[in-house]
């Protein structure tokens, strides 16, 4: 049985901001974002890395937060949804903006782990074609829109960061 | 789910009888068994500690209780694990027949049902991770066959 | 100003979403909330002889335990939500869910106690103290097993596990079997699996004892009658109750399904513990716990002419309703009622038995029996064609209602207890041009020969369906401007992705002039909206959104005679347009905004005219006397590998008519996803329940989802006849994409594999398909 004296110290950079906390050693990264630092934007699906809805970057790579205990994120730098667009009167970032264009979202509840997944892609694909979209997009599961605008909006983002 | 299969002692089959009867033998070769305790004539009752495929360990008691013996032929055990993570419960019926050596031929066969979560996630390494449960208790027993078989030597000898 | 009704418009409610800002209801975060786990039962079957709570009462950090025994009066069976509707020599016996087992369990999962702790990790550590004590018995899963005498029974009030008795006629059947040419007679078997939206069920509930108010955020699609239930069920008044249905993470019908335990005791622990009280469904719960749309098994024939035109259908089917029956007959009715399909079917004589057994309970899903109803129908006329030497779409055509026929009057009763009437429909152009725009004959007549030339087996499938969309009883809405010039609407169906949000706004801004984006939605929360039903059945556009149309209307009526006065001219010299009113024909007058005349229509001092009402507001009611009757066309081309078996859709065609579309982009969005539903039914989901009820794939490793390279882009072509019932000629298509899936998919892969299989049976996958073609088993027997 695990007692407050069993936590851990945690340092963390979210979305550019330092925090410090004491966590459980058995806490999930994702249950930290959004309990202890109120960040609900990371979405759980189901806790078993299949649906890819806690997707994050740590350290610029997408991590299904949900398998990674919060304690081995010490000193990582972490990107969530909400540091896409953090002010709310911030412009979208153009994959946002591409999602709204193109119908690519429903019920949102898996659009951020989408976002997460795919911000990171467009940086470190240069030429996508939609196979490859789609390919990196079967890590994520989607029940509302099936596929097809998501698809067209990462597309459509690529397209547009070119110009 | 159904476990059936054969193994060989090297060793008579009064032994063996005696052997397959005795708590802490059984508690000490049973993968994952933390105690087993005889309770009452025949019956057996402990807590082991088991994890399977993603599941990790966790604790199920156990309750085994002999019936249909037939020393030193065969017997049948009803088998009753419960924990957090789910059931398993069924029986086993084992026979011992002995051949030349001396050695004694185990045959058993099993059938168990398993349920909860263990059921619903570990699916497709129950049946795997039950045979590799019994081949290690199996080799287990087996060495602890051949240590009191010496001592019962050395004793005889002195 | 162009209407927006009709256009792709961006979604309002998409910022929100997109920025991680859009409340769900696990977000809810309260002082002092407490967290919650259930102890559920892990046996199918059994007798409930104790529950010993003390050692997990006893760890630190748990606050409650509660037992069956502890909840006092306040245990009771759920209400019956859905009554049987009037088919004359009807038998239904209604048993339903009960907040926490006590006696007995009936399905694994079944919930029998509830912890409350200050954290869901330490909620989950005193699950393992938890004692239960269970006898098992043994469980029945199989419908036929379940029907014998012998069978284990469920309820044991019943003399069988029977829980109710259907039959539906019209026409003479039996001679129609006589003066058949033809008789085709198969059994089908029809699986379905979980609905897995990808937000598991949550709910959140916070007794104030000052304020002697309880507010409940819950991922429903019926907050009014959540809210209503729930404030009898705990003795409050409905005023003292707010249900609040924020932002769900898709709900596909289960999360219609009301008054699940948890939903029952999350509040209750609140009221006794006088603190928040949160519960999160996780995954594995999701599968067992959540309600799961199951297993049909039919007999069914049809008798038809020489060429191929259907004198009668008969069909017996086996509904499993899992282990207790809340939703009534909703599903085996529309079965019932939706194989009849497009089709004119003199003679139809129809039978079922709903049966209980030891699994999840089952209620609608996406498609809600439709599915059901359109295969048989489907695979009957794809039999009977090869059998006759008829071309499929051509037997098809024979058989279609011709467009003159409507309203078409069937007979039979339907799930909104009305006789079962199609209110308009054109079938005839809408088969034609899924064939031409799949290229069937073409495909037939060339390629298909060609690529079978070289060892490829490809397939296509084409096949019709119908669905009874937007049926009553009501909705109702309001329509506010405000001083600021936004325009408020509220209405009580909540949203769970269908673009509410953004069709609403798109209604009232065309009705008053004003840009989408200025119009402000609200939904599915009780305090702002407390009038309808909920969100199910592909209704709420059509249903809620005339409500909007109307409130809308009465309030531009009444903005036009508040400026009327104000401006001193007659209410026809005047137009609406950017939120301003002016004198018409007069170029250069910046009009009145409407913020201005809602002001002056709300004075705080001086005297009103009697008989007005303050302010520029308006609620309006819609019920329509019938559902509108939305119908389409799937086509499919599916190749199946040699080797694997592995299934991939080359093409996918939907013709659909929904009748007017508000925003298309949604529509399309509705159907990309219902097919994509559809095709995971068809070929990767099954629950696999072992014979004593254990689900043995309760994960989304082994229950496989389909993910973006398993689901083709969807071509659509709209058509639109419009619904007679509502003035914006609106019908419903929440649930179009999903319904005929199983029925193409098991025609093109029949068609694929050359005659060697007739398949009966939904899902396939590559396994099964091994399985079929390489056994003797009868196909049609459950997997």
């Amino acid at each position: 049985m695990s007692t407050v004296s069993d936590r851990v110290p945690l340092h963390l950079v979210v979305n550019g901001v330092a925090h410090s906390c004491e966590v459980e050693p058995r806490w999930l990264l994702s249950d930290v974002l959004r309990d202890t630092l109120g960040l609900t934007g990371t979405h759980v699906g189901c806790e078993h890395g299949a649906c890819g809805a806690c997707t994050v970057l740590v350290n610029g790579e997408p991590v299904r937060s949900c398998l990674m205990f919060a304690a081995q994120a010490d000193e990582a730098a972490i990107t969530t949804v909400e540091g896409l667009a953090p002010g709310a009167d911030d412009p979208l970032t153009p994959l946002q903006e591409s999602f709204r264009a193109a119908h690519g979202l429903q019920c949102g509840f898996c659009t951020p782990g989408i976002l997460m997944s795919m911000t990171a892609f467009l940086r470190d694909h240069p030429a996508p074609t939609d196979a490859d979209i789609r390919e990196a997009l079967s890590g994520h599961l989607c029940r509302c829109t099936g596929y097809t605008n998501i698809v067209r909006a990462v597309s459509d983002a690529h397209a547009a960061h070119r110009r | 789910m159904t476990l059936a299969g054969a193994f060989v002692f090297r060793g008579p089959r009064a032994a063996v009888w005696e052997l397959l009867h005795d708590p802490d033998v059984l508690a000490a070769a049973m993968p994952g068994a933390r105690q087993l305790v005889r309770t009452a004539d025949g019956r057996y009752e402990g807590v082991m500690k088991v994890g399977l495929g993603p599941v990790t360990a966790a604790e199920f008691t156990l309750v085994v209780t002999l019936i249909d013996e037939v020393p030193p032929d065969r017997f049948t055990m009803a088998i009753d694990s419960q924990g957090t993570l789910g059931f398993t419960r069924g029986s086993a019926r084992v026979a011992l027949a002995e051949t030349d050596g001396p050695a004694t031929t185990m045959t058993y066969t099993a059938d168990l049902q398993v349920g909860g979560r263990i059921a619903s996630v570990g699916q497709r390494v129950v049946e795997s991770a039950a045979k590799a449960m019994t081949a290690k208790g199996l080799e287990a027993l087996q060495r602890a066959l051949d240590d009191r078989l010496a001592r019962a030597r050395e004793g005889a000898g002195s | 100003m162009p209407p927006t009704v009709g256009k792709r418009v961006p979604r309002n409610e998409d910022r929100r979403l997109l920025t991680g800002r859009a409340l769900f209801v696990d977000d809810v975060r309260l002082p002092g909330m407490l967290h919650v786990a259930f102890v559920r039962s892990d046996h199918a079957h059994g007798r409930l002889r104790s529950v010993d709570v003390a050692a997990a009462r006893a760890r630190p950090g748990v606050v409650a335990v509660y037992t069956a025994a502890d909840l006092g009066g306040y245990w009771q069976h759920a209400p019956l939500l859905v009554p049987p509707p009037p088919v004359p020599g009807l038998v239904f016996h209604a048993c339903t869910q009960v907040p926490l087992a006590r006696d007995k369990v009936r399905y694994v999962g079944e919930p029998i106690a509830m912890v409350v702790a200050e954290s869901r990790y330490v909620a989950e550590d005193a699950l393992a103290d938890v004692r239960v004590h269970i006898d098992p018995l043994e469980a029945v899963v199989d419908l036929e097993r379940a029907l014998e005498p012998a069978a284990p029974r469920l309820h044991e009030h019943l003399d069988s596990n029977v829980a109710a008795t259907v039959h539906q006629q019209t026409g003479d059947y039996l001679a129609a079997r006589a003066a058949a040419d033809l008789v085709v007679t198969r059994r089908f078997w029809y699986d379905r699996g979980v609905s897995a939206a990808i937000e598991n069920r949550a709910v959140v509930a916070s007794w104030d004892p000052r304020a002697e108010h309880m507010t409940i955020w819950d991922t429903t699609q019926a907050p009014i009658p959540i809210r209503n239930g729930l404030a009898r069920l705990l003795g409050l008044a409905e005023s003292q109750v707010q249900v609040i249905a924020p932002f769900v993470g898709g709900g596909f019908g289960p999360k219609i399904m009301m008054f699940y335990p948890e939903e029952l005791l999350v509040p209750w622990a609140s009221r006794q513990l006088g603190r928040p009280v949160k519960w999160t469904e996780d995954r594995h719960e999701n599968f067992v716990a959540t309600t799961q749309e199951r297993g049909q098994l039919h007999d069914a024939e049809m008798a038809l002419a020489r060429d191929g035109r259907i004198l009668g259908v008969k069909d017996v089917f086996l509904h499993d309703t899992g282990a207790y029956d809340p939703y009534g007959l909703t599903i085996p009715i529309n079965s019932q009622c939706t194989l009849l399909g497009v089709y004119k079917v003199p003679a139809y004589d129809s039978a079922f038995t709903a049966v209980f057994t030891n699994k999840p309970i089952v209620t609608p899903v996406r498609g809600a029996g439709r599915q059901h109803g359109v295969f048989v129908m489907e695979r009957l006329l794809d039999i009977a064609a090869r059998e006759l030497g008829i071309d499929r779409v051509d037997i098809r055509r024979r058989n279609l209602i011709p467009p003159d026929a409507f309203p078409y009057d069937h007979g039979i009763i339907f799930q909104d207890f009305t006789s079962l009437t199609y209110d308009s429909g054109d079938y005839r152009p809408a088969l034609d041009q899924a064939a031409e725009l799949i290229g069937y004959e073409r495909f037939v007549r060339d390629e298909q020969p060609r690529l079978r030339a070289e060892g490829r087996q490809v397939g296509i499938g084409i096949v019709n369906y119908v669905e009874g969309t937007g049926i009553g009883p009501y909705e109702g809405a309001r329509v506010t401007v405000e001083p600021s010039g936004l325009v408020r609407v509220a209405t009580g169906v909540g949203t769970q992705g269908q673009g509410h949000f953004t069709a609403f706004a798109q209604i009232v801004a065309d009705a008053l002039a004003v840009d989408v984006a200025a119009v402000r939605v609200v939904t599915g929360d009780t305090r702002e909206f407390h009038w309808g039903t909920g969100t199910f059945a592909s209704r709420g556009a059509v249903v809620a959104g005339t409500a909007c149309r109307a409130a809308a209307l009465t309030v531009r009526q009444k903005i036009l005679d508040v400026a009327a006065r104000r401006l001193g001219v007659e209410p026809e010299r005047l137009e609406l347009a950017h939120g301003r009113v002016r004198v018409r024909d007069h170029a250069d007058d910046p009009g009145v905004p409407y913020g201005e005349l809602a002001a002056h229509a709300n004075p705080l001092r001086g005297a009103v005219t009697s008989g007005v009402e303050p302010g520029l507001e308006a609620t309006a009611y819609f019920g329509p006397d019938r559902g509108s009757t939305a119908n389409g066309v799937h086509a499919m081309i599916v190749e199946i590998d040699r080797d694997t078996l592995l299934a991939r859709i080359t093409r996918y065609v939907v013709v659909h008519d929904c009748g007017h579309l508000i925003n298309p982009a949604i529509v399309e969005g509705q159907i990309q996803g219902g097919v994509a539903h559809g095709i995971g039914n068809a070929f990767y989901e099954q629950l696999v329940f072992d014979e004593q009820g254990q689900l043995k794939n309760g994960s989304l490793m082994d229950y496989l989802l389909p993910v973006a390279t398993d689901v083709p882009d969807v071509e659509m072509v709209h058509r639109q006849t419009p619904a007679p019932g509502n003035p914006g000629g609106l019908k419903g298509v929440g649930e179009a994409g999903c319904i005929a899936t199983g029925a193409a998919f098991a025609q093109a892969v029949e068609d694929a594999l050359g005659g060697r299989l007739e398949i009966r049976e939904i899902p396939l996958s590559p396994n099964r398909l091994f399985e079929l073609l390489h056994d003797t088993a009868s196909p049609g027997d459950p997997a």
